[in-house]
């Protein structure tokens, strides 16, 4: 019986690992990338171990452009993204709750206006937000960065809306009782509840804006305030060549603070089921 | 004094009426909107009806004559079939993927970390070079793919050459990256309180019982959500052709944000990009109004409060 | 209950206050950006005067620059060198620079046209005519001296003129196109190498028998400059020399009018591809760029180059023991016109927002002419025009190098209409990708070649309306 299960738990384990290798496969093969020759590269080898094993690529990449090397392009990144996520999870949690919970005139119409703001794709509403930005005399600054984050994200807002349905009601009612307003019930029952939530957001914003690269593009103008997603894009020159390599080893590079923001904030999802939850 | 105490309480009844709660909490959104969304968005309204190029400064009147441009417009037309078929292949696989992997790595295990970010990374090199590259060597005529198949003895396939066959690699490449909707329904299923599972299994339900009538329908507000982002998501989605195909083989992969960014970018017609955008605007505002109104029938309390 | 509110609501406050505090960094980024904006607004009540302007720019004031251009890890750090170099020599002058790569450069350029910031120098393509409004022409500083031209010959200004003679920009690299081969795939096959007037039934003859003996591909890499090189040129190259052009020399409508003229070129690519000589469109989606294009991977025994490219395929190929050459591209009649012109790949041009056109024209002209500045660049960005840098390049090239020198001398040699248009008109891409898909149909079968030479016409007609 005892064996038994312990086979069952090997086979869930083995597929489990197997196929996630095929999953993470692409991801390992930008890595080995990041040790070979442009040539390798491009010859379509699907191979993961280099044949002549070239740690150049680091070096070559980490320099940069100009003088200014990758230390402050992912310092760059850093800032803009640890802000904007701040950003996005105050305001997001702050609109979802209105939106959830409050009932007030004008919360469909504003409601369907963040779903319409999903639907227009960022080529055409590009150059007049710039232009918008340009007038305020704030193109040329982080501002347009970070500041749009702090007025929530629909995408997030949703989600934190979705998951206070999950919440019962009667809580909310319970509070009112006891002479809660609707401020104190958001800051003590439905925040604290949201931590999923808030946690899923942290992990998918934080990606999400260190790897943009429109946004740094159309309002970042000096190199040395250029950010890593930029800079990587930047070894990619269609119009002569292209260094494979050392742009492969520094998105391997990059691949490492989104990966920790995962690790650390993961964990919060995993501490088993509902133990953070509603018990009762 | 008392004066004093009846200003505050003017104030604080004020303050905490439904209406000034829900402005306060939504102004965040209210001003960005206001703000940085709306000129913008009625400024591309107004572009659809000009003949507007990135290049020039001028954009002047046509009237409709973008949109009846579209109708006759071969490439749109393909390129709206293209979305769709991508869309409706693509959306549910992704979805149907993630819960799968979010409700298997829920068991209680050491390894369950390891494992979610596993399957995590694959959303993390998004539509990046080196994706492109092995995607387009797996997928090349003597690529991984077609070894296999040789290795099988079937016949090879030409995925890049063949205009019916492209789409499939680029939807298996979005398939690929569910991470993100793994780790919102992972946030979802932890939302469950245990115990509706405890007085299930002491009813004597089984593991699909359990998830058939309590995972489900606990966590079909995040299904809906997750539907409805995908929906919209895939829709827009742009980089897996930009960078694998850019739209070909004979305009194969040309899916509708490609098309607007070669009109807008590559061939300067800015305002018919425009017409092009708000004409998917509605189609996308059908589709997304047809999920919430479906959602009454499966969603666990939505619509209660409509 | 009140006393939360009161914390809570502060604590939103507070949130909104470091909203602000974190943003704070960027306002020193910022006040360049009012500064320009500032400029920007000068330029717009200067430019009706420019006589003043001229005059104050020849003093010590401080002087900014803005410049920007697109290219790889070299290209950036060797330009910001010389920038410094500029900037030692003419202590007034600063240059802020800006670079990119190519398809970042234009979507940043695109938001620079709408806001009417465009640097005041900057890097343009064969792309320009769409952003004609925001260059200056150059004219006016050639005729004053500011800019030297004296080593400069006529026929290398002329390559970056309009059909009016206005002065676009200076050329930062000559460029023509070529045919780049295997010599040892041809001799295996036992074809004929290339002559310097092949035809293009010659050159279908070749890539059949190669592809027939040797399993590979006889031609590839037909991208995106296939239109310009074999295509448009294929045009150019009927009748007398100078007679058709695919467009017209004001570039307001079509330079031939006989749609049917494209038939046997779009024919013969059709019979390329279906006969396996040429790649079809998912092997063609194989070629990430020119370095692992099919020539240099050993697929194909030729393909389709901007000659500058060769030098590095060269290299390539020179390592793994193989030998390349350079065509010149096939010809309708031997006898006939060879239709390929020396175009430049690149070059400085001053901008209509510019507050000091003069000092960035004075720039670029150091930029082409002082051997200084050109021993760091090093011919880089493509054969530099100026007569002693050229020569200086040439005596230290590479073998490859070399072969490039030699086939744009012997290109310079052939016999060019009077008046060349070196302009292609906007929304060209369009007309391009529409070619490039009837080409699939063709060979699938879904339309003749003779209904796709209509619709190419078509679509290029479409332009001009």
């Amino acid at each position: 019986m005892k064996a038994k299960i312990r086979i069952k738990k090997l086979i869930y384990h083995i597929l489990v690992i197997a196929f996630g290798f095929v999953m993470i496969y692409p991801v390992l093969w930008m890595i080995s990338g990041s040790f070979k020759d442009n040539a390798e590269i491009l010859r379509g080898s699907l191979s993961l171990i280099p044949k002549n094993f070239k740690l150049a690529n680091y070096t070559t990449g980490w320099s940069g452009f100009s003088g200014i090397s990758f230390a402050r392009f992912f310092l760059n990144s850093f800032v803009i993204t640890a802000v904007a996520t701040l950003g996005t999870v105050i305001s997001s949690s702050l609109v979802a709750y209105a939106f959830a919970r409050v009932e007030f005139k004008g919360r469909k119409f504003w409601f369907t206006c963040m779903l319409a703001t999903m639907m227009l794709p960022g080529q055409v509403i590009m150059i007049p937000s710039f232009l918008i930005w340009y007038k305020l005399g704030l193109a040329d600054s982080y501002v347009p960065l970070i500041l749009p984050y702090f007025c929530g994200q629909a995408f997030f807002i949703y989600q934190m809306m979705q998951f206070m349905k999950g919440i019962p009601k009667e809580l909310d009612e319970a509070a009112t009782i006891d002479g809660c307003s609707k401020y104190a019930i958001y800051a003590n029952i439905i925040l604290p509840l949201l931590k999923p939530s808030i946690v899923t957001t942290v992990i998918i914003q934080f990606y999400w804006k260190w790897d943009d690269y429109m946004g740094p593009l159309l309002y970042l103008s000096k190199p040395e305030s250029y950010t890593a997603s930029l800079a990587i894009k930047m070894f990619a020159d269609a119009a002569s060549k292209t260094d494979y390599g050392a742009m492969f080893a520094m998105s391997t590079l990059s691949l490492i603070p989104v990966f920790l923001i995962f690790l650390i904030f993961n964990r919060y999802l995993v501490e088993g089921i509902g133990t953070s939850g509603l018990k009762g | 004094m008392s004066k004093n105490t009846e200003k505050t309480s003017v104030i604080s009844r004020f303050l905490n009426k439904d209406q000034t709660v829900g402005n306060i909490f939504a102004f965040p959104f209210i001003f960005g909107f206001v703000c940085f969304s709306f000129i913008p968005i009625i400024t591309s309204f107004y572009y659809a009806f000009t003949d507007y190029s990135m290049g020039s400064k001028t954009a002047t009147y046509i009237g409709a004559a973008n949109f009846i441009k579209l109708l006759h417009d071969e490439i749109f037309i393909k390129s709206l079939g293209i979305t769709l078929k991508y869309v409706l292949i693509s959306v549910p696989l992704k979805l149907a993927f993630a819960l799968l992997i979010a409700f298997v790595l829920t068991r209680k295990s050491r390894m369950v970390t390891v494992y979610r970010s596993l399957y995590y990374v694959p959303s993390l090199v998004g539509g990046s070079v080196a994706v492109a590259l092995v995607w387009k060597q797996l997928f090349a005529r003597k690529g991984l793919f077609n070894s296999v198949l040789a290795g099988l003895g079937l016949s090879t396939v030409n995925w890049f050459g063949d205009t019916k066959l492209a789409l499939y690699p680029l939807i298996l490449m979005t398939v690929w990256q569910f991470g993100s909707s793994m780790i919102i329904f992972a946030a979802g299923l932890k939302e469950i309180p245990t115990m509706y599972y405890e007085a299930a299994r002491i009813d004597g339900a089984g593991a699909w019982q359990m998830f058939k009538s309590i995972t489900i329908p606990c966590l079909s507000p995040i299904i809906l959500y997750n539907l409805v982002m995908q929906t919209i998501q895939a829709f827009m989605a742009f980089t897996q052709a930009f960078v694998i195909t850019g739209g070909g083989p004979n305009n194969g992969t040309m899916m509708y944000a490609l098309n607007v960014y070669n009109q807008a970018f590559k061939y300067n017609h800015m305002g018919y990009a425009c017409a092009m955008s708000w004409f998917m605007l509605v189609v996308m505002s059908i589709i997304t109004l047809m999920i919430f109104k479906s959602s009454k029938f499966w969603v666990f309390g939505e619509g209660d409060d409509e | 209950m009140k006393k939360m509110l009161a914390t809570l609501l502060t604590a939103t406050m507070l949130f909104g206050l470091t909203a602000c505090g974190t943003t704070a960094p960027a306002a020193d980024t910022n006040t360049p950006a009012e500064d320009t904006a500032a400029v920007v607004e000068d330029a717009g009540s200067d430019t009706t005067d420019a006589v003043t302007e001229t005059t104050t720019a020849d003093s010590d004031e401080p002087v900014t620059l803005r410049m920007a251009w697109w290219g790889s890890q070299t290209r950036h750090d060797i330009t910001v060198e010389v920038i410094e170099m500029y900037e030692k020599e003419h202590p007034n002058v600063k240059i802020e620079y800006e670079f990119y790569d190519f398809d970042s450069y234009f979507t940043k350029l695109k938001t620079l046209v709408a806001s009417d910031q465009v640097w005041d120098i900057f890097q343009l393509g064969g792309n320009f005519p769409e952003y004609i409004d925001k260059i200056y022409y150059m004219n006016e500083f050639i005729d004053s001296g500011v800019v030297d031209t004296s080593k400069i010959s006529n026929a290398y200004l002329k390559i970056t003129q309009d059909t009016d003679g206005n002065q676009i920009g200076l050329s930062n690299g000559l460029n023509t196109y070529g045919i780049a081969y295997d010599v040892d795939m041809f001799n295996e096959a036992g074809v004929a190498l290339p002559t310097e007037n092949w035809t293009w039934d010659d050159f279908e003859k070749a890539a059949l028998t190669i592809a027939e003996k040797t399993g590979h591909f006889g031609s590839s890499g037909f991208t995106s400059s296939e239109f310009i090189a074999g295509c448009s040129t294929f045009i150019g190259q009927q009748g007398k020399v100078g007679e058709y052009g695919f467009f017209n020399l004001d570039l307001t409508g079509m330079g031939f009018t006989d749609a049917q003229m494209l038939t046997p070129y779009i024919e013969m690519r059709a019979n390329l591809i279906k006969n396996g000589a040429s790649p079809d469109a998912g092997a063609e989606m194989e070629i990430t760029n020119i370095e692992n294009d099919f020539l240099v991977t050993g697929e194909a025994a030729m393909t389709w180059v901007a000659v500058n490219q060769f030098p590095t395929i060269y290299d390539i190929c020179a390592q793994e023991g193989r030998h390349l050459a350079l065509a010149t591209v096939p010809r309708v009649k031997a006898d006939g016109p060879a239709g390929s012109v020396i175009q430049s790949s690149q070059m400085l041009c001053v901008s209509q927002d510019s507050q000091y056109k003069e000092e960035a024209a004075k720039f670029i002209s150091w930029f082409q002419n002082s051997t200084d500045c050109n021993n760091v660049l090093k011919g880089e960005r493509g054969i530099p025009i100026n007569d002693d840098v050229r020569k200086a390049l040439e005596a230290e090239a590479t073998d490859g190098q070399k072969i490039m020198y030699d086939y744009v001398s012997l290109v310079g040699t052939f016999e060019t209409p009077e008046k060349i248009n070196v302009l292609s008109p906007a929304g060209q891409d369009e007309v391009v990708d529409n070619y490039r898909n009837y080409i699939q149909q063709v060979v699938s079968g879904e339309i003749t070649a003779s209904e796709a030479a209509d619709k190419t016409y078509a679509d290029a007609e479409k332009l001009f309306k």
